[in-house]
């Protein structure tokens, strides 16, 4: 670090004055101005456009849905991201290098991709397992089953890539040595692996959530979509503004930019956190 | 007999670990699993622990048929050469892990740590991390903690290994009297013959995943079973086609004994109080010599001074072409 500040400090005080100004500008128009208008627009009559967003019943539905399918979704992919990263880095089998390569892929498919290939197989009328499904009474697509599945594909590799550097750095000579000391594998598990994980976890939960949260691509092709019913508020964000309900449209926009705030503060405090232990 | 080891086979992928391995080790003793690293000694560790599993081959603990037994129902305490430590819990948390997993009463527990603690000499350091310890602290920590669970044999993989020379020397002796106060069966691993020497009242010597010798340290110092054996405890060197130590070549400025081999100072070095004198045979030959520094001054050996050397009476010597198995 010291040695490249001092790299830039060797250059001429416009260049440095000239870059640092490029940075700040560019997050500015790309992210900081942006933000701060629906954030001026949301309280341009002070909180009666939060008030008024909230008395809309399809408004609370759908915060409620978005709350719903982000919890469930981020809960079934910690359990199988803690496991999936066991795997990955205590077990060898044949194959593994293409399974953690499979698991960015969530990261480099287009979300809209993602759910017009789970409409592709559990539809109700033409999908590969849709039919017999619905015929044993389950619906996924249009329905709250393929809006978790969907949000559970897109954040899939969050959790993993947190945990598996940590699990690598962490051996597993404290499991052997818990082994040797009586300890079965859940209590292996509970009392050494994961404490020894526990930041790691936390922090990869944290990024699920503020993603599942924010997700609109992959949800909005396999939902309904239908106010009150199947509608996320990403998608209701949308519908609202192009309905001209603006004043609507901000106040929801702005509680998802809220809770994905939070989510980084959040973070931000346990990072240090994580360091000293 | 505390464990029996019968046939045991072990590879990976090409690598040959271990190659029908047959050992028992004694109740009650301390042995030492000496070789040079990659010999298979630690792999055998972890087969007895139940850490890694034998291809084919039995392992018996006690009586008890231990081949597919897991390691947490084998009753062994294990050691392992990075300490092993469980960072998140205290020193004392650490002792008690194997006592908590057994249910034990707290009041049990709490004593039986304290008196483990007051055993590794870290009764005051109950209520820190181990990150707060130094490695030597660490490992008699972790020596504590294997010994919490009255294990029926206490094994240690190279457990001085990371330490510096100095700690190491002072664990040994620690070991050893440890040893002769709780009297488990210990079975440890060293590629060091000075700390199998020292500390073993028995030595198993493993190289290329084979048992080359089983005996007391006096037994394998005094008569080796090959030239490995003989190498890998000592020194040696060869005169007349044997292998002998250097310290068992006599030297003198005339003949005295017939059959004595005549040759030529090639070098003298000294270090410390002893001496090494490097011979050349007429016969081509490449003899060394240890001698005491007063041994030396009295021969006033120099270079190219005419010698005669040959082995002392009743010197321990293999004969190198017998000993190619």
């Amino acid at each position: 670090m010291a040695s490249r500040s001092a790299a830039v400090g060797n250059s001429s005080p416009v260049v440095k004055w000239v870059l640092r100004l490029l940075v700040v500008g560019y997050l500015l128009m790309l992210v900081a101005w942006p933000t701060a208008y629906v954030v001026k627009h949301t309280f341009a009559d002070g909180f009666t456009g939060i008030q008024d967003a909230l008395a809309d019943p399809d408004v609370v539905h759908a915060l409620k849905l978005t709350a719903q399918i982000a919890v469930i979704s981020v809960v079934i992919n910690t359990i199988f991201g803690v496991g999936m990263s066991l795997l990955l880095v205590r077990t060898s089998f044949l194959g593994k290098r293409a399974l953690s390569v499979l698991i960015d892929l969530p990261l480099s498919v287009s979300p809209v991709v993602v759910g017009l290939a789970l409409v592709l197989v559990y539809n109700g009328r033409f999908g590969w397992f849709g039919p017999w499904l619905e015929d044993h009474g389950l619906q996924i697509i249009f329905a709250r089953p393929g809006m978790i599945m969907a949000t559970c594909f897109v954040i899939l590799p969050l959790v993993i890539r947190e945990v598996v550097p940590v699990l690598e750095e962490l051996g597993d000579d404290q499991e052997q040595a818990a082994r040797s000391l009586g300890a079965n594998a859940r209590q292996t598990f509970l009392r050494i692996t994961l404490p020894g994980i526990k930041w790691a976890v936390v922090y990869g939960v944290v990024l699920s959530l503020a993603r599942a949260l924010g997700e609109f691509g992959a949800v909005k092709v396999v939902a309904g979509n239908v106010g009150g019913q199947t509608q996320v508020a990403t998608v209701l964000v949308q519908q609202k503004y192009q309905n001209f309900q603006q004043e609507t449209a901000y106040s929801v926009a702005f509680m998802l930019v809220f809770a994905a705030v939070l989510c980084l503060i959040v973070v931000a405090l346990l990072r240090p956190k994580e360091h000293q232990s | 007999m505390s464990i029996e080891i019968k046939g045991v086979n072990k590879s990976f992928g090409d690598f040959v670990a271990l190659d029908d391995v047959n050992v028992s080790l004694p109740t009650g003793q301390l042995t030492a699993l000496l070789g040079p690293s990659g010999g298979g000694k630690s792999t055998l560790l972890r087969i007895i622990a139940g850490l890694d599993s034998a291809d084919s081959g039995t392992v018996t603990i006690e009586g008890t048929e231990a081949t597919h037994l897991p390691p947490q129902k084998r009753n062994v305490g294990f050691v392992f050469q990075h300490y092993a430590v469980f960072k998140h819990m205290t020193v004392a948390k650490n002792v008690a892990f194997g006592l908590e997993i057994r249910k034990r009463p707290k009041a049990e527990v709490a004593e039986k740590v304290d008196e483990l603690l007051r055993l590794v000499h870290l009764q005051q350091f109950a209520h820190r991390l181990p990150s707060q310890l130094s490695g030597g602290q660490r490992q008699r920590m972790a020596l504590a903690r294997a010994l919490a669970v009255e294990p029926t044999v206490l094994l240690l993989d190279e457990p001085f290994g990371a330490l510096d020379a100095k700690v190491r020397k002072e664990l040994r002796d620690w070991l050893r009297r440890l040893h002769d106060e709780v009297h488990v069966t210990t079975v440890f691993v060293t590629h060091d013959q000075e700390e199998a020497m020292e500390v073993a009242d028995e030595i198993v010597v493993i190289n290329n995943g084979r048992v080359e010798q089983v005996g007391t340290p006096d037994q394998l110092y005094d008569e080796p079973a090959n030239d490995f054996v003989m190498g890998f405890l000592g020194e040696t060197t060869k005169l007349g086609g044997t292998v002998l130590r250097p310290h068992d070549v006599h030297l003198s400025l005339r003949p005295q004994v017939p059959g004595a081999h005549e040759g030529t100072v090639a070098r003298v070095l000294r270090v410390g109080f002893e001496v090494r004198v490097f011979v050349l045979t007429d016969d081509g030959d490449e003899v060394t010599v240890t001698l005491t520094r007063t041994q030396a001054r009295q021969l006033g050996l120099e270079q190219d001074t005419r010698v005669w050397v040959s082995a002392v009476a009743g010197a321990t010597t293999v004969d190198p072409v017998a000993a190619v198995v």
